[in-house]
């Protein structure tokens, strides 16, 4: 029934909007035409009260009625013959006492039965009752109402009436005819001339309009009185909107020549807005140079935090993340994002094997970051860089913060078991092992040497082997073959084992796709070559396939870097695809998905339909709750495409649901980070049943 | 035989004249509760408006035979609060909040009093525009509220959260809405809806709900179709400030010897000294003993009714006091002037 009238208002009204009034479109021939008896009196009161607004509507109004009306010559000359109730009525009108008209109506009529009001009176009533009628139905959300209203009173359909008008167009548009909604606009544009209003309906046009639509209402535009087009100004916003919406989303194309466009209008103004806009976009289309270009210049103008943001992404990016940890940290408190992108940062640096030579005040003004958020990842990613440097007391004492934060941590937990051995201390180790039994392998491999044994005959040649009996790492040597090399373990925030996980291949975590690569090409003959950037293209991609399989995430990039700057075709894409995961494995999903898009995916590649199978097996054992089921296809898929947004979102959920909070937290973050809002529901979620929120 | 006779005579009673309110009872309420925008004040509860209090004022303005005012008040209800999709009024109206509709949602019982009164108005002062609108929101109930829902046809107080499919303990129900007078006249307007269904399970309903010690029918209540009706979960369990209204409203339709009255009048006279009392359910204790002027006038007004006892002295004239007591008040006042003038000899 609803529906009903809301369907049976729509060609009603589109019709009032489509068709040209006929006062507009017949010229009048008719000198010979009886002379319409007009009721005039509102038209009196107005001109009565100087009230020159009202009194033009009026008159435009009584115009479109009667094409060969003309105003009365005597309109400014009192009227003593004028009935004194009328004059009160409208004066009522004039102030919007509707209910006291109404009242004052049915009293005159109590007392003369005979007596009507004059029919515009009326009119006008009913129609100044059926706009406020309307905007309270628009105010409430009852679109289905706001059309009926509209049909029902036509006669308030006019310029006069621009709220009515806005909020007719926003019910075709909440009802899902935007063609009608066009049509309002259309008419605006075509029969209204207030130029604010006029401008208003373009901006209003604009946020549900788009292409040729949108493009034939903004022709409907007007020169201004210096000749300018009144709707140049909105070009501008236009571009904008779209950059914007396209550096949210990498499926957008837009042309270069709207690019060059708000490039210009960026360089020629003095705001941050277009640099920025221009900044996002080429850094989420893996254009970090370019991008690093576009944040210097919003941050010169004083773009504030989302610049400073963007330039430490980009700088990271771009391979000088130590160049990025002063503006990193000078922005730490200006928003969530700023610290998040500073941890992050440090994260990255201090988590890197070999630990690159960083001055003590860097590492010394992270730590009360780390602590005043109790941020796990940096407390972790402090934990590695004492472990890495020898310091293993520091580094038994900043894991064992990083449990206290994210118990559920395996990462965090290793490292501590790690330092245990390290120490000697088998208390420590004994009661970590307790807790994670079952859970974790790697960390049960610590204290029993069948497990190692297991661990050691099921794992593929090329994978180090997590086990610290077999070395005990030299803190700063670099660890130079695969089978003496046990290098702790990044922070992997993707990949942390939940507990019904016991038995799954948690040591093979390099991507199937670099099974059987790499190897020798790991080997210390390629360095050189490599530090002189003279790699050949595949063996760059193929150091960089046996570093990630090192869990040397950090080295990997760089190296991929080599492989995407000269290599062409596959060999890229490869190296793109590495990168992605490289930084995956790192945490650091903005930059994952900016290196997925580096170089695009070929379109017929063969592990597409097994990525797609994969998808959907996710996404059913997800909706089934078989959670765990759902990451491993995850798993498999993640070794086959870079892991998108909505992916990520569910894995999040899948380890939400099975309460390993902390890796669901830093995926939701990771996500609201790279600008995905609806992962703040995520966050949210793990506040209230970890009850860190109260509200 | 007595139960026959109030059957028969109850459509002979439906129709209610206007005038039974006196001019200055009426402007005393007026100057109260209502303002110029035709806005009904609720004045206990912060000041809001809800379609409750603008049926009651139209009704009422119907009783004094007040057109103007009678307009007002329905202006500001067109305007105001008859705005959803569905041809029903918003319920909650905040003159401190923007917008000032707070809660889109239904009371029923506000929508049946705001379509009886135009009923009422467009026949006896032949406004056939009032017919029209009459017409309309009794059709919006059929088609929204009233419903088969637990086994019985039934008026749900709002379009939303309260079915079967929306609560655990559905459908929940409040028997204070079946205003009985209304439906022979809003029959008339759309005979579609079987309005004689909805007031025999009313009565059903009002006699099966009398619970707890006390055996009186609690403010909301859960009506299972597998399952004995039982205070709803969520609400207070009390025969409360809506319950009280019961009484007025089966006497307003000419009904007169029903358990249900029977029960309330035995815990007002007998038990709480000629008071309505708020009562717990499940302990039949007396939480509160209303001594305003409005709330003895339901007691007042049952005694007349049922014993032709007459009304005290001091309830003879409207004592304003807040809204909702002297709305009830009115109410009272007016059906005994038409129908048992005797008790204010």
């Amino acid at each position: 029934m609803l529906v009903l009238i809301g369907a049976a208002a729509v060609p009603a009204i589109g019709q009032q909007f489509t068709s040209p009034t006929s006062s507009e479109g017949t010229a009048a021939p008719s000198s010979t035409a009886p002379a319409p008896k007009v009721d005039d009196s509102a038209l009196r009161f107005f001109a009565a009260q100087g009230d020159s607004r009202r009194l033009e509507a009026e008159m435009a109004r009584l115009r479109a009625l009667y094409p060969n009306w003309q105003p009365p010559k005597d309109l400014f000359s009192p009227t003593p013959d004028q009935d004194p109730d009328l004059v009160r009525l409208w004066q009522l009108f004039a102030e919007g006492k509707f209910s006291d008209i109404r009242a004052a109506i049915a009293q005159r009529q109590a007392a003369e039965p005979d007596w009507q009001p004059p029919a515009d009176l009326v009119t006008r009533l009913d129609e100044g009752e059926a706009a406020r009628r309307l905007v309270n139905a628009a105010e409430a959300k009852q679109w289905a109402s706001v059309l009926r209203i509209a049909t029902d009173t036509p006669g308030m359909l006019v310029c006069g009436n621009m709220d009515v008008l806005w909020r007719v167009a926003e019910a075709f548009v909440r009802t899902d005819a935007t063609e009608r909604a066009k049509d309002v606009y259309a008419y605006i544009l075509r029969s209204c001339s207030d130029p604010k209003e006029r401008l208003a309906t373009a901006q209003k046009a604009m946020q549900v309009l788009d292409g040729p639509e949108l493009d034939s209402l903004l022709a409907l535009q007007r020169a201004k009185p210096d000749g300018t087009p009144e709707f140049a100004s909105l070009r501008g916003d236009l571009l904008r909107s779209l950059v914007g919406r396209a550096a949210q989303d990498a499926t957008l194309n837009v042309s270069a020549e709207d690019i060059d466009a708000l490039e210009q209008l960026a360089r020629n103004g003095s705001t941050a807005d277009d640099a920025l806009v221009l900044g996002w976009y080429a850094f989420r289309r893996g254009n970090a140079a370019q991008a690093l270009d576009w944040f210097k210049l919003a941050l010169d103008r004083k773009g504030g935090a989302s610049a400073a943001e963007g330039y430490v992404l980009a700088l990271e990016a771009s391979g000088r993340a130590l160049e990025a940890e002063p503006i990193a940290y000078q922005w730490r408190d200006a928003g969530a994002d700023n610290r998040t992108a500073y941890i992050d940062l440090m994260a990255g640096l201090l988590s890197a094997s070999p630990p690159p030579r960083l001055d003590q005040s860097i590492v010394a003004r992270f730590a009360p970051v780390v602590s005043q958020d109790k941020s796990a990842t940096g407390a972790q990613a402090l934990g590695w860089y004492a472990y890495n440097t020898g310091q293993i007391r520091t580094a038994a004492s900043w894991f064992r913060t990083a449990v206290q934060w994210a118990p559920e941590d395996e990462v965090s937990a290793f490292g501590l078991a790690l330092s245990s051995v390290r120490l000697k201390d088998t208390a420590t180790l004994d009661a970590i092992a307790a807790t994670w039994v079952g859970k974790s392998e790697r960390i049960l491999a610590l204290v029993s040497p069948a497990t190692r044994r297991q661990l050691a005959s099921r794992a593929p040649a090329s994978s180090p082997l997590p086990l610290p009996a077999a070395v005990a790492p030299t803190p700063i040597a670099r660890p130079a073959a695969v089978a003496t090399s046990v290098k702790p373990a990044a922070p992997m925030p993707l990949h942390p084992a939940p507990t019904d996980r016991v038995g799954t291949n948690d040591t093979g975590r390099a991507p199937e796709s670099s099974a059987g690569r790499g190897g020798a090409a790991c080997s210390r003959a390629g360095a050189p070559a490599f530090r002189a950037d003279r790699l050949s293209a595949d063996d760059a991609v193929a150091r960089g396939w046996c570093l990630l399989d090192l869990d040397r995430p950090r080295e990997a990039i760089n190296a991929f870097d080599v492989g995407i700057r000269n290599g062409a075709g596959r060999t890229a894409e490869d190296a793109a695809y590495g990168k992605s995961l490289a930084y995956l494995r790192l945490g650091l999903t903005n930059q994952a998905q900016v290196a997925a898009i580096e170089t695009a995916q070929p379109p017929a590649r063969a592990v597409e339909l097994s990525v797609d199978l994969l998808t959907q097996r996710a996404i059913a054992a997800y909706r089934d709750a078989r959670y765990v089921e759902a990451i491993l296809a995850l798993d498999e898929r993640n070794r086959l495409a870079p892991e998108q947004q909505d992916l990520m979102m569910i894995r999040a959920w899948c380890y939400f649901k099975l309460r390993d909070f902390a890796s669901a937290g830093r995926i939701f973050k990771a996500l609201r980070a790279a600008g995905y809002a609806d992962a703040g529901a995520g966050i949210d979620a793990i506040m209230a049943t970890t009850r860190q929120w109260r509200s | 035989m007595l139960l026959l006779v109030a059957l028969i005579a109850a459509p002979a009673h439906a129709k209610v004249q206007p005038g039974m309110i006196s001019p200055s009872d009426w402007s005393a309420y007026g100057a109260r509760f209502i303002d110029t925008s035709g806005r009904v004040i609720d004045d206990a509860n912060g000041r809001i408006s809800h379609s409750e209090g603008q049926g009651y004022g139209m009704l009422l303005a119907y009783l004094a035979d007040d057109k103007a005012t009678f307009e007002r008040i329905w202006t500001f209800t067109r305007t105001e609060l008859l705005i959803r999709d569905d041809g029903l009024a918003a319920w909650r109206w905040d003159p401190n909040a923007d917008p000032h509709v707070t809660d889109i949602n239904v009371a029923s019982d506000g929508d049946i009093l705001i379509a009886y009164a135009l009923a009422l108005a467009g026949q006896a002062w032949n406004v056939p525009a009032y017919d029209r609108s009459a017409t309309r929101i009794a059709q919006a109930l059929g088609q929204q509220v009233i419903r088969r829902e637990g086994g019985r046809l039934v008026l749900l107080p709002g379009a939303t959260g309260f079915s079967v499919g929306e609560r655990p303990d559905g459908p929940v129900l409040n028997l204070s809405y079946w205003i009985f007078e209304a439906f022979p006249v809003l029959a008339r307007l759309a005979p579609e809806i079987d309005w004689e269904g909805l007031a025999a399970s009313g009565r059903e309903l009002l006699s099966l709900a009398r619970l707890g010690p006390a055996k009186l029918p609690p403010d909301w209540i859960s009506a299972p179709a597998d399952g004995p009706l039982e205070p709803a979960q969520g609400f207070e369990p009390v025969f409360g400030y809506n319950s009280l209204r019961i009484v007025l409203y089966l006497l307003r339709a000419g009904i007169t010897d029903t358990d249900v009255q029977k029960a309330i009048l035995n815990n007002w006279m007998v038990q709480n000294g000629g008071m309505p009392a708020i009562v717990n359910i499940p302990t039949g204790k007396a939480l509160a003993r209303l001594s305003e002027p409005g709330y003895r006038m339901l007691a007042a007004t049952l005694a007349c009714a049922i014993d032709g006892t007459a009304i005290p002295a001091d309830l003879r004239r409207l004592q304003p006091s807040q809204y909702y007591p002297s709305t009830l008040y009115l109410l009272s006042l007016s059906l005994v002037g038409e129908k048992y003038p005797t008790c204010l000899r």
